[in-house]
Formats: C-alpha cells, sequence, structure tokens
C-alpha cells in the first residue's frame, strides 16, 4: 500500500469534536482525513423539520413498537421525523452488565449529535475545573483552568454563533462575542419575577441558535422544530457550518460510510500509524494512514476503538496502561420534570410560543457555598417551558373526560409550564465501560461495548431531593398551580446524552488517561477530543466544552506540527 | 404576533422575492414543506426551487381514505370505539373525536400493532368484551346499545381510580387504554392541534416578540 497518501492528522467523527477538529485542523493547513461511520447526510433533504404530526401515517410516533423498547430519554428523540437519523438500539444493540443501565444515544451520518442537540452553550466555570480544592475535596481536578479554555470558549462562540448576554453570573461565565439575545415568552417573565422572590437570579440562556444571519447562515425562523433537525442550520450543526467550508480544500478529505475499528500502531516507534476501518457498504476493513489521530468518535465510541486497538504492548486497551480507560463516566443527575400551569396565563388566547425552540431564559447555578458537604455536593441549572406547544398541555393530565374536561384542556393550554433541573453527577471509578465480554458485536461486526452504569447512588438521590424542593419553591413564588408528581429514581447515564468521563485528563499517568492536550500519556500522537476527556461533569450543558477543548487540542496540534515536533 | 406572521399561503409572495436571489433559493429549499403543493406544482415564482428526492412524510390513511375502511374493528366494535372517543373529547361547540375522526386513527394504528405489538390489539379487543360485559351485567345491553346517559354512568364508574388511588374498577384499565389513545389521536389531528387548540406555531416568523403583556414583565 505505498501509494496510500499519508495524512498529517485523521479524525474519526464529524460532531460536535469531530467537526471541531477538522475546522481547526484544515484552516491551519493541514491535510486531513475525516472519517465518519454514518453516511453523508444535507439539511435541507434529511430533515422534515416542518412536518406537522398529522404529515406522517403514525402521526410521528411511528408504528407501534416498531422502535422496539427505548431506554429513559431516547422516547422523545427517535420518531418518524428522525428515525432515518439515530440508530434503534434493538437493530443494533449494546451491552449492559447485569442491573446496569445506560441510555446510549447514536447518531450515525455526517454531523453526529450535533443534527439533533439541545443548542444550550453554556461554559464550565473556574471552579468546575478545580471542584476538588476549590470546592469540597472530592474526586479530582482537570489538569488545565478556566483561564486555559477562555480563549477557546470565545473562538467557538464566534464561529458557531451564540445567542446570549454578557451576564457576570457568578461560575457561569459569559462569552464576549454573543449574539442578541431571544424574547422570553409570558411564563419566563413569570418565573423570572418568582425566582426573584426567593433571591434567585434567571438569565438568558445562551444557545447555540442564531437572532443574526452568522458566517454564511441563516438566522432562526421560530418554526420549533429544532429538535428534528434544523433544515436551514439556523442552530450549529457540523453539516451546515463545517463541511461546506472545507469540502474542495485540497487538504480536506471526507470518508463516510468508513467505521473506524482500531487505531493502527507501528510496533517500531510505538506510536500511531493511522487506523483501520469498515466500509460500512461492502463490509470490507481498509486501513488510513495518518501522523497523527484525533479520536472524536463520541466517548463511548472513542473508548470503544481504543479497546478495540488493544495489542502486545497495551493488552488492556491502547493507552491503559493506568486501567482508567473507560472508568470514571459521569452524567448530570437527572430526572422527571414536575409541571403544571400559571392561573393567571389561563384561558388567554393561543399565542406562537415556539420561538428559537429552546427557553429563552434559565436558572444557572446559584447554591454556592452551601456548607452542608454531607448532605450533597456541588449544584444544579434548572430549565423550563412555558406555553402554547404542539400538544395539549397540562390539562389532559386531569382526570375525566367529556365536554368539560375539554374545555379546561383548552382554558389550561397557553398556561403550561414544566420545569426540569440538572444536577452535577460524581464521577466513580465502579461506574465503567468496557468491551462485551459475552463477544456482543455491532452490525459491521466491531466488538460493542457493555456498561456497567448506576445512577442511583446516594449523592444523586441527595442533591436530587433538593431540586425537587428548589423547583416548588420557585414554581409556587412564581404563582404557579404544580401538579402533585411522583419522585422518580435519577434517570440511568446516558439520558441527558451528556455522557462524559471514560478517557480523562490529567498529570499523572498513573491515575489518567489523557495529558492536559488531550494526547494519551502512552501513545502522544493519539488524541481524543471528545467529551471521554471530561474529569468532572458540572450541571453545565456538554457540548460547549466538547468544542471548545477539541479547538485548544486540535490548535496546540497544529502548532507542534509547525514547530516540526510531529 | 399576527404582523410577524407569514402563513403558508401568504409566504407565496414573500417567497417570490427570496427565490430571485441565490441565498434566497438555498434558504426557501429548507423552508419548504416538502411534498406540499407548492413543489408539486411550481409556480413560476418557485422556478428556482429543487425537488427533494428523499422519502417523504405521508399521511394515514386513517385521516386520507374517505369513506375510511376500518382495517382492524367489527362494524358493532368500531361503532362502539366512535361513541367511546366522542365521549371522551366530544364535537361540542367546538371540533372534537368525530372531526378528528379519532375512532378511524385507533382502527388503524391498533391494525398496525400486528407486527411489532399485538398485545394492543388484544388490549382493545378483550377491553370492548368486558365494556359489554359490565353493561349488560348492569344494563341488560351491550354499550351500544344502551341509553346516553347509561354510557355516562358506566365510564364514569370505570374512570374513579383516575382521582382516588384506594379505587378499584376492573374498567379502568381500558378507560385508561381508551383515554390516552384518544387524546393522542385527537391532539396529533389538523382537527384537534389547528382547529380546537389553535396552535399557531411550526411557521415562519421574521421576528419572536415573545410576551407582549406588561403586566408579566419585569
Amino acid at each position: 500500500m505505498g501509494s496510500q497518501p499519508v495524512y498529517d492528522v485523521i479524525v474519526v467523527g464529524s460532531g460536535a469534536a469531530g467537526g471541531i477538529a477538522c475546522h481547526v485542523l484544515a484552516t491551519k493547513g493541514l491535510k486531513v482525513l475525516c472519517l465518519e461511520a454514518g453516511r453523508r447526510i444535507e439539511s435541507g433533504k434529511d430533515f422534515h423539520t416542518h412536518t406537522f404530526p398529522y404529515g406522517w401515517t403514525y402521526r410521528g410516533s411511528g408504528k407501534p413498537g416498531e422502535y422496539g423498547r427505548l431506554p429513559q430519554g431516547m422516547g422523545w428523540k427517535i420518531n418518524e421525523w428522525t428515525d432515518h437519523l439515530y440508530t434503534i438500539p434493538d437493530e443494533d444493540p449494546y451491552a449492559l452488565a447485569p442491573g446496569a443501565k445506560f441510555t446510549w444515544t447514536r447518531m450515525r451520518v455526517l454531523g453526529g449529535r450535533t443534527n439533533c442537540w439541545g443548542r444550550g452553550t453554556d461554559r464550565f466555570g473556574p471552579l468546575d475545573f478545580k471542584a476538588k480544592s476549590l470546592q469540597d475535596g472530592w474526586g479530582e481536578d482537570w489538569p488545565i483552568t478556566y483561564d486555559d479554555v477562555a480563549p477557546y470558549y470565545d473562538a467557538v462562540e464566534q464561529f458557531i454563533g451564540v445567542s446570549g448576554s454578557l451576564e457576570g453570573v457568578y461560575n457561569t461565565p459569559s462569552g464576549r462575542h454573543l449574539l442578541p439575545t431571544f424574547n422570553p415568552r409570558c411564563g419566563e417573565w413569570l418565573i423570572k419575577k418568582g425566582a426573584a422572590k426567593l433571591g434567585i437570579k434567571v438569565r438568558p440562556k445562551p444557545l447555540a441558535v442564531l437572532s443574526k444571519p452568522h458566517n454564511g447562515r441563516p438566522a432562526c425562523h421560530y418554526c420549533g422544530g429544532c429538535n428534528w433537525g434544523c433544515m436551514v442550520g439556523a442552530r450549529y450543526g457540523s453539516v451546515d457550518s463545517v463541511f461546506p467550508h472545507l469540502e474542495g480544500l485540497p487538504n480536506f478529505t471526507l470518508r463516510t460510510n468508513a467505521a473506524v475499528h482500531t487505531v493502527l500502531m507501528d510496533p517500531a516507534t510505538g506510536k500511531a500509524r493511522g487506523v483501520t476501518y469498515i466500509d460500512a457498504e461492502n463490509k470490507q476493513e481498509y486501513e488510513a494512514h495518518g501522523k497523527t489521530v484525533v479520536l472524536a468518535a463520541s466517548m463511548a465510541e472513542s473508548i470503544r476503538i481504543l479497546f478495540n486497538s488493544r495489542n502486545r504492548d497495551f493488552p488492556t486497551g491502547l493507552a491503559n496502561t493506568s486501567g482508567t480507560l473507560g472508568r470514571y463516566l459521569t452524567e448530570h443527575v437527572a430526572f422527571n420534570s414536575i409541571g403544571g400551569f400559571f392561573p393567571q396565563l389561563a384561558g388567554r388566547p393561543t399565542t406562537n410560543d415556539d420561538g428559537p425552540g429552546e427557553s429563552a431564559l434559565y436558572i444557572p447555578r446559584y447554591n454556592y457555598g452551601h456548607k452542608d458537604t454531607k448532605k450533597y455536593l456541588r449544584g444544579w441549572r434548572f430549565d423550563f417551558y412555558t406555553g402554547c406547544g404542539m400538544g395539549p398541555g397540562p390539562g389532559a393530565d386531569l382526570p375525566g373526560f367529556g365536554s368539560a374536561y375539554k374545555k379546561k384542556i383548552k382554558e389550561l393550554y397557553p398556561a403550561a409550564f414544566s420545569i426540569g433541573g440538572y444536577g452535577e453527577g460524581l464521577a466513580f471509578d465502579w461506574n465503567y465501560v468496557e468491551i462485551d465480554p459475552d463477544g456482543l458485536r455491532d452490525r459491521l461486526g466491531i466488538p460493542q461495548v457493555r456498561f456497567h452504569t448506576n445512577a442511583e447512588y446516594p449523592q444523586a438521590f441527595a442533591i436530587r431531593d433538593e431540586m425537587y424542593a428548589q423547583m416548588e419553591e420557585i414554581m409556587k413564588a412564581s404563582g404557579a398551580e404544580v401538579f402533585p408528581y411522583k419522585k422518580e429514581a435519577p434517570y440511568p447515564l446516558g439520558s441527558v446524552t451528556h455522557e462524559s468521563g471514560g478517557a480523562r485528563m490529567g498529570d499523572d499517568p498513573k491515575t489518567s488517561v489523557l495529558d492536559k492536550w488531550n494526547r494519551c500519556h502512552d501513545v502522544k500522537n493519539v488524541i481524543v477530543a471528545d467529551a471521554a476527556c471530561f474529569v468532572t461533569h458540572p450541571e453545565k450543558q456538554t457540548t460547549h466544552t466538547i468544542m471548545s477543548l477539541a479547538y485548544r487540542a486540535c490548535d496546540h496540534l497544529a502548532e507542534e506540527f509547525r514547530g516540526g515536533q510531529v | 404576533m399576527q404582523e410577524h406572521l407569514i402563513g403558508r399561503r401568504h409566504a407565496l409572495k414573500y417567497f417570490g422575492l427570496l427565490s430571485a436571489s441565490a441565498a434566497g433559493r438555498e434558504f426557501l429549499e429548507g423552508w419548504l414543506p416538502r411534498g406540499s403543493r407548492l413543489q408539486a406544482a411550481p409556480a413560476p415564482a418557485m422556478a428556482g426551487l429543487v425537488q427533494v428526492t428523499d422519502v417523504e412524510p405521508s399521511p394515514s390513511p386513517a385521516d386520507t381514505e374517505s369513506p375510511y375502511v376500518p382495517r382492524f374493528f367489527k362494524p358493532d366494535e368500531f361503532r362502539t370505539v366512535g361513541i367511546l372517543a366522542e365521549m371522551i373529547i366530544p364535537s361540542d361547540d367546538k371540533p372534537g373525536a368525530q372531526e378528528a375522526k379519532v375512532a378511524n386513527y385507533i382502527d388503524f394504528v391498533v391494525f398496525s400493532a400486528a407486527e411489532f405489538e399485538p398485545s394492543l390489539q388484544k388490549q382493545w379487543i378483550d377491553g370492548l368484551a368486558l365494556l359489554n360485559e359490565l353493561s349488560g351485567r348492569k344494563y341488560g345491553n351491550a354499550f351500544s346499545d344502551i341509553s346516553p346517559t347509561q354510557r355516562e354512568e358506566l365510564l364514569t364508574e370505570m374512570s374513579v381510580p383516575e382521582h382516588d388511588p384506594n379505587a378499584k374498577h376492573p374498567g379502568f384499565p381500558f378507560y385508561g387504554l381508551l383515554k390516552g389513545m384518544t387524546l393522542e389521536a385527537f391532539f396529533t389531528s389538523k382537527a384537534g392541534l389547528i382547529d380546537f387548540l389553535e396552535y399557531k406555531g411550526l411557521t415562519f416568523l421574521t421576528n419572536f416578540p415573545g410576551c407582549t403583556h406588561p403586566e408579566h414583565q419585569v
């Protein structure tokens, strides 16, 4: 295969991390090959953003039972709008250890999960990178500080376009290059007023949705169909924001339907020399050669590739001399939202409350300095949804039937609210993922993962109870009528699609997989650029930090190339 | 808010302006509802648009077939389903189960459950049989043959555990199934979502004003 090209960098994956990696590396002139496991899609053709439920044969829900049993948190994602984008678990299963639960959302198409993501773009704050030393002594610090990442948060925000405002919220930093905020709906104002009575601040929610045209993409047109993929690319997604600018460059190659199986090592040097991948169409295995490999395939997929790359030098998985590969998985503490209605808004005429899809406002973490660390650690944020949506709203949940019941539904329709919280989950070594010891393989024949994860640990229940109490208090202070609810156990890891960890960064190669530049301690020319690198996961959303760390790691890699160190 | 809203019909003029520029065409290609009449029979203003070829949404025969021929329920069962749906969401001064063709849709979904969820078919068969049994025991007749007042009485009895967790009724599981599927069928229909709730979204706005009531704002 002497005639095969040797790329400077092979980027594995095209989603949040892979898209940014390609953008940074290719625009800096490096010769980049991007391998995406899924097919190529186009926003205008593959998204059904503007189809009403009654446009679908089964009103959007799919033929009864056709998606099998979906784990917690996946039911709302997979439907007739999106079933051609997501991997349906029953059709290509992953393994769970006895008693374990994990919700693994896979979107094997160009752009990965940036096609249907939540769009919230909080930055992590200074205390989040040093939670052990600056908050409560629990767990591990990141090997980097907020100041190390801040310039890359800036760069990502400028590139992707974020609507928000400079707010000065303690430990929830705002960017400096933001597009205008979106206007709040009636209920959002009411919550803001209510929370203010409790001394809790409600702020504009930074969103990767364009309030003005940006970098060649149009502004949001407020259809509210974001969760089905945006046909015009008004929210950030690498399909519209990255690849149109790179394809056609002589130094950039994109290959879809290329599922990476292993990192290909050079036994002489101990360095990676490329990857092996399986062509999803002909099922044949191929090699691609590169001077460096950037794994950006998503937390679980990148870890799977490292495990599947085990060899005589790394018998338990590539770059796993620490024994921590696959361990310290974490995700938000999440559970059922609580709902009800605002009597102040009942009976009003219907308004178009779709807006930018998401809420314009939210409640960032505010519980700093609480002393009772025996009770719970860290903090939470609250998101809320209000107004007229594409469903009957709170009235339908009431008992009864007939004309009076129907009138009540209509009366409460504009008055709906629900509020949900995301608490910081903790990273334990016993929450881990490995290659399935029973030999499960995916549909391409690649050994599949097995999750050993349990979200129901005492700290999760403790923070959950604090959050329920606070949510109720805030809603009552806002004048809302809260419906009775049952406290549910914390949802499985992955149910918020914010799974992270498993190849954490650290200064000590004995306790971490990656160094502070996302390079494997053991194999310096392999970078893991996705959420597998996370040491902790605060209450903020995941994607902005994935992108910013990928930006930082690739910026550094490009510098190394320029300095001739690669 | 109305001034910011461009309805699909009124959008034609706007489309005409937009499609004059390349950027506008690109935008429209994204925004236009696929399979809509606009694209099936392109007006001159639509000339720059590209017909997309991906799998298109297609509505259920429960909505499009006229008259609808039930696929699953026998005639007396289908009539009962219609009566029941109408009891949950009546057609009163506003559109209800009848306008939304809820019975058609339930029939179509239960029929379609054969492949992956046959238990749904059994739940309906058993539920309807139980309903007739309860009705026969209480009133000496099948559910479809008792008076509207008696039907109301029976369904109310079946629903009691909904607001009294200590109460039990053998018909409650079927009441839950019926109510759930009626609500789903009604509120995902055009009659339920647009005509009854007057949902105004999933459309194109040039500006999103949000709340326009000073009394709500801080």
